[in-house]
């Protein structure tokens, strides 16, 4: 008993690490972040996650389908994220992988929108009849304002009040 | 000098000059600082809403000019006549074409003047995001047949009414109509109708170049088709403001 719950615990812990391995079906997935990703990144830095699908087993695997997913998991605005707009690659498809091969990519993207996400890769391939996925990767982007109010303000007010400035300096020059 | 650069300086200076223009001006500047407040204080905008801004804003500049321009063209023929002062306009040795030109150059510098004010603004909610420099260029080249051809249809429709009210009424109409792309997303405008009013509609026209030229980052050699139109508009409002201010004059 006390043996599964050791178990259990190391299989929880694995799913909220920032980086991890699932293994399923001979095929294993594996996702982090690079080191190289700003350690406190915001609204239009790039950060790009490092995946591995390894082939553990004895038999080749055919037709592999691997895909990024993005989440945002806010509280009250959990949502899953168009990543065309965050000009991330969509999927790599492999053929045939042998024992022991790995595929290896890069999975870069540029941050818009501010919140806390969970990145995930997913796999399938053509004889498993499930999907496999990575353990999620959790990151979030500080708010960066897209209009800059140091900017807005002066010409918001400036504008105005020197027309109105103009009007009462000719109603000042004419009386 | 040219009468017909007499007559649009005299257009034109009547609105920068007079109290009452550079109150048109104010009212004019608080909408768009109401529109960059507002910008200012939403939280929630993404990178991508950055020329999404920056769009809507080119957007509200163009209706304001053709705003501006269909109430200077309806005064012009038509409070000119409820004035009395269109006969003695018609009677001096003016070329007829050359008044309505000379009409329609105070609009251009009256929305020359719009455009200038529009500028710090265009600026300050699109400086930290892309195409700042394509938008202003393609508010210029398309915003500005787009204004003339209001202009244009509100002298024509004040050549054949007989006051300034009716004018204004039915030129306003046209322009809320036109305007329509500012409220109705691309998604409304899917339908056969919404296409063929997009294919037809000069602010369609400009609204989607816009689109390409801000948002999608086109090449304004690429809006071909929507400069087209926009010209094409702009021929015919000047033919009918012509024929129309013809027959006012017969």
């Amino acid at each position: 008993m006390n043996m599964l719950r050791v178990v259990l615990i190391v299989l929880a812990c694995a799913g909220s690490a920032a980086a991890g391995t699932a293994q399923a079906g001979g095929l294993s997935v594996s996702l982090a972040p690079l080191a190289s990703n700003p350690s406190s990144p915001q609204m239009g830095d790039r950060l790009a996650f490092h995946s591995v699908i390894r082939n553990d087993g004895a038999a080749p695997v055919t037709g592999i389908i691997a895909w990024i997913s993005l989440v945002q998991v806010d509280p009250g605005r959990e949502q899953p994220v168009d990543l065309e707009d965050w000009n991330a690659h969509k999927a790599v498809t492999v053929g045939n992988l042998a024992p022991g091969q790995a595929i290896v990519t890069d999975w870069p993207m540029r941050l818009i929108q501010s919140g806390h996400y969970r990145v995930v890769i997913s796999a399938v391939n053509r004889e498993a009849g499930g999907l496999i996925a990575s353990p999620f990767v959790e990151f979030a982007v500080r708010r960066k304002p897209v209009v800059e109010s140091q900017r807005v303000l002066p010409v918001a007010f400036g504008i105005p009040l020197a027309i109105a400035g103009l009007i009462l300096w000719r109603r000042w020059r004419s009386s | 000098m040219n009468s017909m650069i007499l007559l649009a300086r005299k257009e034109g200076g009547e609105l920068l000059m007079s109290g009452r223009g550079l109150g048109w001006l104010l009212a004019l500047s608080a909408i768009l600082s109401v529109f960059g407040l507002l910008l200012v204080s939403n939280t929630e905008l993404s990178l991508l809403d950055n020329a999404q801004v920056v769009y809507d804003m080119a957007g509200l500049v163009t209706a304001l000019g053709a705003l501006l321009a269909v109430v200077m063209g309806a005064d012009a023929v038509a409070g000119e006549r409820e004035r009395g002062t269109l006969v003695p306009l018609m009677l001096t040795p003016m070329p007829r074409n050359r008044i309505l030109l000379g009409k329609v150059g105070g609009q251009l510098i009256a929305w020359s003047v719009m455009y200038l004010l529009a500028l710090p603004y265009l600026w300050a909610v699109g400086s930290t995001g892309q195409n700042l420099a394509d938008a202003m260029l393609v508010v210029a080249l398309l915003g500005t047949p787009v204004v003339l051809a209001f202009g244009f249809l509100a002298m024509g429709l004040g050549a054949r009414f007989a006051g300034v009210r009716g004018t204004l009424l039915t030129s306003l109409i046209v322009l809320l109509l036109s305007a329509s792309p500012l409220l109705l997303g691309p998604s409304l405008r899917q339908s056969v109708i919404g296409k063929v009013f997009d294919a037809v509609n000069p602010f369609s026209g400009a609204m989607n170049a816009y689109d390409a030229v801000i948002i999608d980052s086109q090449a304004l050699s690429a809006q071909a088709l929507h400069i087209g139109a926009i010209l094409a508009w702009l021929g015919l409002m000047l033919w009918f403001a012509s024929s129309s201010f013809r027959r006012a004059a017969q």
